[in-house]
């Protein structure tokens, strides 16, 4: 009896074990001979899976209240594929997919039909992104040869807006789609996604990478993007650009808003530009971001720099006087005033608000080359560090020679050729007493984790004295108040720096346009404790000669605008109303 | 030792592979746990995509609302500026990094 019982229990726990190793076997095949497969198709039916599909980290916009608002990010669609060794009916095939897609599927007969032709190829993708009710639809049809399969792609929620900073992707000499311009390449580490595929396979990863199960080193890298750019301002000041550019004619337009103590980047944009989610016919050297990768010679915008460094050597104060007669001959080469007359002995404040060459080319004589040198060399002797790819270095190279002539045009913005993000960062130190800071684009990156780790900009150098800096900063003040639309452009209650900059275009030959010109615009407020720092560009805006009459408008738009959206608080007189624009 | 066997009312053997059986068990049945869990993961990481997808549709509508206020011309729809605005300190929504 009791042998026999255990007879029993030993047959129960046989086919136990035989039911169970069935099971393992089972499994093997299902995960490691065909796991592949099965990967695939979870993929197309989409009822689980995600391998092979484009997976990519977001970039976000910073609304002022702290929202995040995607930047780039990912869209989740149809592709449609066709077998032609398998389509037997290419004429049907294709009134019966237009017919299912309704309007939204643009595809093309004749072209539909050729790709049908290649009977030697197994595969061929004929349309993309279709939304999730035309995918639905044209997988219900069932048609052999006829493929429907998941697709995800980036998706840029504001096509144009911010698209040369927030950069592109693409394929490059592989075949792997990877950031190719922008902080889409800055910040390819944070973004790329390797190997993260939801469909796991479960025995592989517990026998070859049981490791990564519990910590992954992706998870430390790989992440989203958090920038400082604004939405609203971005697109306040790229309507602007684009009203500019069109207005003159110009060759381009571009502008750039930061926190000056900060070097955190507002709004950057430049016109033209281009449709991030549209590639097919862009010109490719839009791609690039001309703020960073352009030089000019700014003109006049730079006396402020001159003038500081004048102050801060002690060569001047506000109250030195100097003759001024119109033009001086250097080296042989005549510099002149933009209108040629003669001002008299006048102080340094006239500099500034005259906008006077002359001037300006005097302080350079007083400062002497060597001094001249080393602030220009600490001002625009590096690159900015700015976190975007393929930033340009200065042309300095009349730094390195004998002829004050050279020096003398530089200290008005001439014979100097510097990038945007360059000159916004070396005006910022006016305004930013005298500290030069590091222009950035990301603020923070947030990891998959869900932990956010803010980058480090707070490194700065010292350039200016603070009392330089502030006696600089007065004499903007009264360009805006005094001279900008005649001092109409004077806000009552909000003190506002400011100075334009009208440069003559190098004609490619070692001389310069006499009716081409480049124009500027900077300026930050509240004076003496800005919020925000602005520069404005228009290269050879056409019927105009000065920057006052192109980019003025643009500019106290900016500022206005600025105020009320960030409630900027008065600076001066009554501090309950400010005037109106 | 004799009497000791004599309780035990099975061999050594078949108590191994009753517990090995039960481990099998335990294993396939903890395998079957992770792949509905893995599987669950994967529903819900595809419905976050999509969600994610959704919320990107509708950050391109908000983006384009702004673009359109901004672009818009309240002077030439009848609108004239006010004469004067008030300043009203309020709590700074600013965050800039």
């Amino acid at each position: 009896m009791r042998a026999q019982f255990r007879n029993r229990i030993r047959l129960v726990l046989a086919l136990i074990v035989l039911v169970a190793l069935l099971i393992v076997i089972r499994l093997y095949f299902v995960q490691i001979v065909h796991g592949d497969d099965y990967s695939q198709k979870a993929d197309r039916q989409f009822s689980s899976g995600g391998s092979g599909l484009f997976d990519r980290g977001a970039i976000y916009f910073t609304r002022k209240d702290g929202t995040l608002i995607s930047a780039a990010t990912l869209q989740t669609g149809f592709l449609l594929a066709i077998n032609p060794q398998t389509l037997q009916d290419p004429e049907a095939a294709y009134s019966a997919i237009i017919s299912a897609a309704s309007s939204s599927l643009s595809m093309d007969h004749d072209a539909f039909i050729a790709v049908a032709a290649k009977k030697s190829q197994v595969y061929i993708e004929v349309a993309h992104h279709l939304s999730e009710p035309v995918g639905t639809a044209l997988s219900a049809l069932k048609i052999l040869g006829v493929q429907v399969l998941r697709e995800r792609w980036r998706y840029y929620p504001g096509d144009e807006l911010a698209s040369q900073s927030i950069g592109i992707v693409s394929y490059g000499s592989g075949d792997a789609l990877a950031g190719r311009t922008g902080l889409e390449a800055k910040y390819e580490d944070t973004l790329s996604r390797s190997g993260n595929a939801l469909y796991k396979n479960f025995f592989t990863e517990l026998f070859s990478n049981v490791g990564n199960l519990l910590v992954s080193p992706k998870d430390a890298r790989e992440g989203d993007v958090i920038t400082t750019i604004e939405p609203e301002v971005q697109t306040r000041l790229e309507n602007d650009l684009k009203k500019v550019n069109e207005k003159y004619s110009s060759k381009q337009s571009g502008g750039i808003i930061m926190d000056p103590s900060t070097g955190a980047i507002v709004a950057i944009a430049s016109y033209p530009s281009y449709d991030s989610n549209v590639l097919q016919n862009v010109d490719p050297t839009r791609l690039g971001d001309p703020l960073v990768e352009q030089v000019h010679e700014f003109g006049s915008i730079m006396k402020p720099i001159t003038m500081t460094s004048g102050l801060d050597s002690g060569v001047i104060t506000p109250d030195t006087t100097y003759n001024d007669t119109g033009c001086i001959t250097v080296d042989k080469k005549t510099i002149c005033n933009w209108d040629k007359k003669p001002r008299g002995i006048i102080p340094m404040q006239q500099i500034i608000e005259q906008s006077l060459n002359v001037g300006a080319s005097w302080i350079a004589t007083q400062l002497g080359q060597e001094k001249f040198r080393d602030y220009f060399t600490k001002i625009f002797g590096q690159k900015t560090g700015i976190d975007l790819p393929s930033e340009t270095g200065a042309m300095l190279g009349n730094l390195s020679k004998p002829q004050q002539v050279g020096y003398d045009n530089m200290a008005f913005g001439q014979g100097i050729a510097i990038t945007p993000i360059q000159m916004i960062r070396a005006l910022g130190t006016i305004a930013n007493h005298g500290q030069m800071v590091q222009p950035h684009l990301v603020s923070a990156i947030r990891l998959n984790s869900g932990i956010e780790r803010d980058l480090d900009w707070s490194q700065t150098t010292q350039v200016f004295s603070a009392a330089a800096t502030r006696e600089t900063t007065t004499m903007m003040d009264a360009v805006v108040d005094e001279k900008l639309e005649n001092g109409t452009a004077k806000i009552s209650t909000m003190s506002v720096a400011a100075k334009t900059g009208t440069a003559q275009l190098t004609d490619g030959h070692g001389g310069y346009y006499s009716d081409r010109y480049f124009h500027s615009f900077t300026g930050f407020f509240p004076s003496y404790n800005p919020k925000f720092i602005i520069l404005l560009y228009t290269d050879d805006p056409k019927g105009v000669q000065y920057a006052s009459e192109t980019l003025d408008a643009t500019f106290l738009d900016l500022v206005h605008f600025l105020i009320d959206y960030y409630n900027v608080p008065p600076d001066r007189g009554v501090a309950t109303s400010t005037d109106s624009r | 030792m004799s009497n000791i066997h004599a309780h035990i009312p099975f061999s050594l053997t078949t108590i191994c592979s009753g517990g090995i059986a039960v481990l099998v068990v335990t294993y396939i049945g903890l395998i079957a746990v992770v792949m509905s869990y893995a599987a669950l993961t994967i529903e819900f990481s595809q419905s976050v995509k999509t969600d994610e997808s959704v919320l990107a549709t509708m950050e391109g509508q908000y983006l384009s609302t702004v673009a359109s206020i901004t672009s818009t011309n309240y002077a030439a729809a009848g609108y004239s500026l006010p004469v004067a605005t008030i300043f009203v300190p309020t709590k700074s929504v600013t965050a800039l990094r």
